[in-house]
């Protein structure tokens, strides 16, 4: 083996650094905020809203794998914040669907009775 | 190892730009389910199995459904332009969005992370459910959350239905029937 | 001194408190009272004078002053102010003059101000007027002096816009408010300066006190200055004489009492009271005479011109004052007073006579006169014993103590303070019958002229006894040169302290037959030479002043001196006015209207952001986190407090438009 490539590999071998997980969560965060600013339609706005949790959810999960005094207790958290977030999800689609009903429309900046 | 990382953080990273830049809904959804999937392999590397089967079973195969099926019912699911989907503040949007995710970025990335070490996560099950239930060294407090969580659930369920529910003399039947 | 009973005191007292009281009286139920004012105002003062004549007999009896206090205000040493009485003969005169011209004057007003909507009112400030003027004189230092000094000028312009609803009355009484309130701050300061050298006020403590040494000389001379400054501005003097003429716009009972007799002699008789503190300092006697010269002769000029009788004889007094000041500075103490005292009959009675012509003809231009000898003759007559005892023609009260003052300037070698004092009787004769003769000689030149008739009982009656004085008040000051065997009972009554006498080293007085002839001759040349231009052929006199023009007019213009005042003084200050009142009006205004604006408008402009879209709340929502968590991290706390302020302020200044 040539000792460039055996340099190469050994650098893919080594273990991860702790801020790599971190900045992933954070730009795929902020990805998610953007969409949730950005989108007109009301389902897509959840979608991005779910993109955010996943996002905190691996910086949870990151923490409770690195840091040594934790106990693995992220993880924990990372199992309540995902039924928190199915919960969410449900109860969210039933009031889209229930905006729905009576204006028709799904686009959020359509529902501005509160104006001015 | 860095192979893997690499291929899932872009993998994830592009499938949520997709959910925000799609110009289709249902195709918002799928670029979703792959952002989760790739978390899910995230969790695997990060030495909690148990916890990647669970995104797995409930983001990828039941928020994903539940969200089509949302928006089957209200909505053509037809393609359209940007200018429809996007709203008037996608610049602002941009630059603050950045401006979160720098500013995350970098207090996350300020501390001095060099003493960490991976391999604490909880590999088993019985470890997880340990923590779950807040027994052997785990923090109490997770019996509690743990009942609230399952209480939670059940009141969701119930407010969908009654949020959802049709009442009578209201809306229109797809094939325009009235109720 | 003896010490008084509780009795005497309560009399005494009573002098000044009883028209105080009859103010209160009329200033509270004079809506009810109305023309009843007239009386009991009549009656206070009547009384007043009963008890004025009860001290002066005690003081001429027993030769020594009434003297008693109480403590005011005491802070120990140097800081104590006593409230009291001090009556010597200076005062007990003074007393009864007051209160005797002040009766006449209410009797008068009675049927002068008969129709006037503030009767009672008019007679209220007329009482405390009085009181005011009593309390003035009994005063033994400084501080009370001063109180019923100020008290004196409120009354006066009170009573000068007495009817204010004239707009040139309104300004005549700030004038004269304004101009002696020059005098009044340079007395105070004076005041001050006495007491800070030598802890007390009393007029009897400070003159001690500077014969000891206690006060350094150019520091007393200083102070003795600018007590007389307050008394040039009430008094009248040069240069603060402008508001005398003007004063005229009130009614003319009241020039008669406040511009004629009583207040404008405050001045004079503050000098006098404090005369063993002025004897001390050469220079402010020197400053006193030729200011009073300077004031006689100028003040003459300006009534040459005249065609307003009461001008006239507003110029008039500001000449004998002048003279009095005269006297008092060359040390003519007795002879000044007893000007003064007879100055107060004659000039009240010519104040009153004017007023009866405007009563009668509605005018007081004498140009509108004429003839009105016949029509009025109880005006005529006593208005011409007036002239001639103002002229100084013997045997009238005017001229025994008008002579004594000249033959005083010039045995006393002030040559020429007797210059100008011979020149001024010259003129005063001149423009009074100048006056005289346009009124009542040669015919009728007016429909009003013709209609006039007497005027009623109540008016002439106080004329008359007024007339009498003006005669026969003299003859109680006759000197002994003049060969007759009475007394000079004024002259011994009144006489400068042995203290000032010595520092005065005066020659003793005498009459000289001289001087006398010389006076009187010059007045009457002064008559005569008013008679031939008035009466057989006016047409002289307009032809005199057509060819003097520009003298003429510099005389009827007063010496330009309102025009000096007005650009130096006058313009500015409006123009300062102006800018405070821009100033409040825009600035703090528009500052205070200006948050409210702001806010408003603020409000307004931040309606927009309640577009009611929430993903338009949540881009806010996320915004500001981000900006707390850099200030935050960043600990930018100041940051905070600056951004708050820099919005509060541009919305201020948004909305006070600036």
């Amino acid at each position: 083996m040539p000792p460039q490539a055996q340099q190469f590999l050994d650098t893919l071998n080594t273990t991860l650094p702790l801020e790599g997980y971190l900045v992933v969560g954070a730009i795929m965060f902020a990805i998610g905020a953007w969409g949730a600013l950005i989108r007109r339609n009301a389902v897509v706005v959840f979608m991005c809203i779910e993109l955010m949790l996943n996002a905190v959810n691996l910086t949870l999960v990151a923490f409770a794998d690195y840091l040594p005094g934790a106990g693995g207790v992220g993880v924990g958290y990372a199992v309540l914040v995902i039924a928190v977030a199915a919960a969410e999800v449900a109860v969210g689609l039933a009031v889209v669907l229930a905006v729905y009903r009576t204006r028709k429309t799904v686009n959020v900046d359509e529902v501005n009775l509160m104006k001015g | 190892m860095v192979v893997a990382f690499v291929f899932l953080a872009s993998m994830t990273l592009i499938s949520a730009l997709g959910v925000v830049l799609s110009r289709s809904v249902v195709h918002s959804a799928l670029f979703m389910s792959g952002s989760f999937l790739g978390i899910a392999g995230f969790f695997v590397m990060l030495n909690a199995p148990v916890l990647a089967a669970f995104q797995v079973l409930i983001y990828v195969g039941a928020v994903t459904v539940v969200i089509l099926f949302g928006i089957m019912f209200t909505q053509k699911p037809q393609v359209r332009g940007f200018g429809t989907i996007i709203n008037q503040q996608i610049w602002p949007g941009l630059y603050i969005a950045i401006g979160v995710g720098a500013f995350l970025a970098y207090v996350l990335t300020i501390e001095d992370w060099t003493a960490t070490e991976p391999g604490n996560g909880p590999r088993e099950v019985g470890v997880l459910g340990e923590i779950l239930l807040g027994v052997n060294g785990a923090p109490p407090i997770f019996q509690l959350l743990f009942e609230v969580i399952s209480v939670l659930l059940l009141v969701a369920m119930v407010a969908a239905i009654v949020i959802s529910r049709r009442k009578v003399g209201e809306g229109v039947d797809r094939q325009g029937v009235e109720e | 001194m003896t010490q008084q009973t509780v009795g005497q005191q309560l009399i005494i007292a009573a002098i000044p408190v009883l028209p105080a009281l009859v103010f209160v009286v009329l200033a509270l139920f004079g809506r009810y009272i109305r023309e009843g004012a007239q009386y009991i105002a009549t009656f206070g003062v009547a009384t007043s004078l009963v008890f004025s004549g009860f001290a002066l007999a005690t003081v001429a009896s027993s030769g020594v002053p009434i003297e008693f206090a109480v403590n005011w205000i005491d802070l120990g040493e140097g800081g104590s102010f006593p409230m009291g009485v001090y009556i010597d003969g200076l005062a007990a005169v003074m007393l009864v003059v007051v209160c005797f011209v002040s009766l006449m004057i209410q009797l008068y007003s009675g049927a002068f101000m008969q129709d006037d909507r503030r009767f009672a009112w008019y007679y209220a400030v007329l009482n405390l007027f009085t009181a005011s003027m009593l309390g003035l004189v009994l005063a033994p230092n400084f501080i009370e002096l001063y109180v019923f000094w100020e008290l004196v000028g409120l009354c006066s312009y009170l009573l000068i816009g007495h009817w204010f609803e004239k707009p040139s009355a309104a300004k005549a009484a700030q004038k004269a408010f304004i101009v002696t309130r020059i005098g009044d701050a340079a007395l105070f300061i004076g005041i001050i300066m006495f007491w800070r050298q030598t802890g007390t006020t009393s007029f009897q403590g400070i003159s001690e006190a500077a014969q000891a040494g206690f006060i350094g000389d150019s520091l007393f001379t200083a102070a003795v200055i600018l007590v007389f400054v307050g008394a040039i501005g009430k008094s009248a003097q040069f240069p603060l004489h402008v508001w005398l003429p003007d004063a005229m716009e009130g009614p003319t009972p009241v020039s008669a009492l406040i511009h004629a007799a009583t207040m404008v002699a405050a001045g004079v008789y503050l000098v006098a009271r404090t005369y063993e503190i002025f004897v001390q300092s050469p220079i402010a006697m020197l400053v006193v005479a030729y200011i009073g010269g300077f004031t006689a002769l100028m003040a003459a000029t300006m009534a040459l011109t005249k065609s307003d009788i009461k001008r006239v004889i507003a110029y008039s007094t500001i000449s004998q004052l002048g003279y009095m000041m005269l006297a008092l500075g060359i040390g003519a103490y007795t002879e000044g007073f007893f000007h003064l005292f007879n100055h107060a009959f004659f000039k009240a009675l010519l104040f009153l006579g004017a007023g009866s012509i405007i009563y009668s003809m509605g005018s007081y231009n004498v140009l509108n006169m004429g003839g009105l000898r016949h029509r009025m003759p109880i005006t005529f007559w006593t208005m011409v014993i007036a002239g001639l005892s103002l002229a100084g023609i013997f045997p009238l009260a005017g001229f025994w103590s008008k002579d004594a003052i000249v033959a005083a300037a010039f045995v006393e070698h002030f040559y020429v303070l007797f210059g100008m004092a011979l020149l001024t009787v010259f003129l005063t004769a001149f423009y009074i019958f100048r006056a005289i003769f346009l009124a009542f000689m040669g015919e009728p030149r007016t429909e009003e002229a013709r209609e006039a008739a007497e005027s009623p009982g109540l008016m002439t009656g106080p004329m008359v006894i007024l007339a009498f004085l003006s005669v026969v008040s003299g003859w109680i000051g006759i000197p002994e040169g003049f060969g007759l065997p009475i007394r000079d009972y004024f002259a011994k009554f009144i006489a400068p302290s042995e203290f000032a006498a010595e520092t005065l080293a005066l020659e003793p007085p005498s009459f000289s037959f001289i001087m006398a002839a010389l006076s009187v001759l010059v007045a009457v040349a002064g008559i005569v030479l008013a008679y031939a231009f008035y009466v057989p052929k006016p047409e002289w006199a307009s032809s005199l002043a057509y060819r003097f023009s520009s003298v003429w007019t510099f005389f009827d213009k007063g010496w330009y001196f309102d025009a000096l005042y007005d650009a130096l003084f006058v313009r500015p200050a409006m123009a300062v006015g102006r800018v405070v009142r821009e100033f409040d009006l825009r600035a703090l205004g528009g500052l205070v209207s200006g948050v409210g604006r702001g806010f408003s408008g603020a409000g307004e402009r931040l309606r927009p952001l309640q577009s009611g879209g929430a993903q338009n709340y949540a881009l806010f929502i996320l915004f500001s986190v981000l900006i707390l968590g850099v200030i935050v991290g960043a600990q930018y706390a100041f940051l905070v407090v600056a951004l708050i302020l820099g919005i509060a302020l541009a919305a201020v200044a948004v909305g006070a438009r600036l």
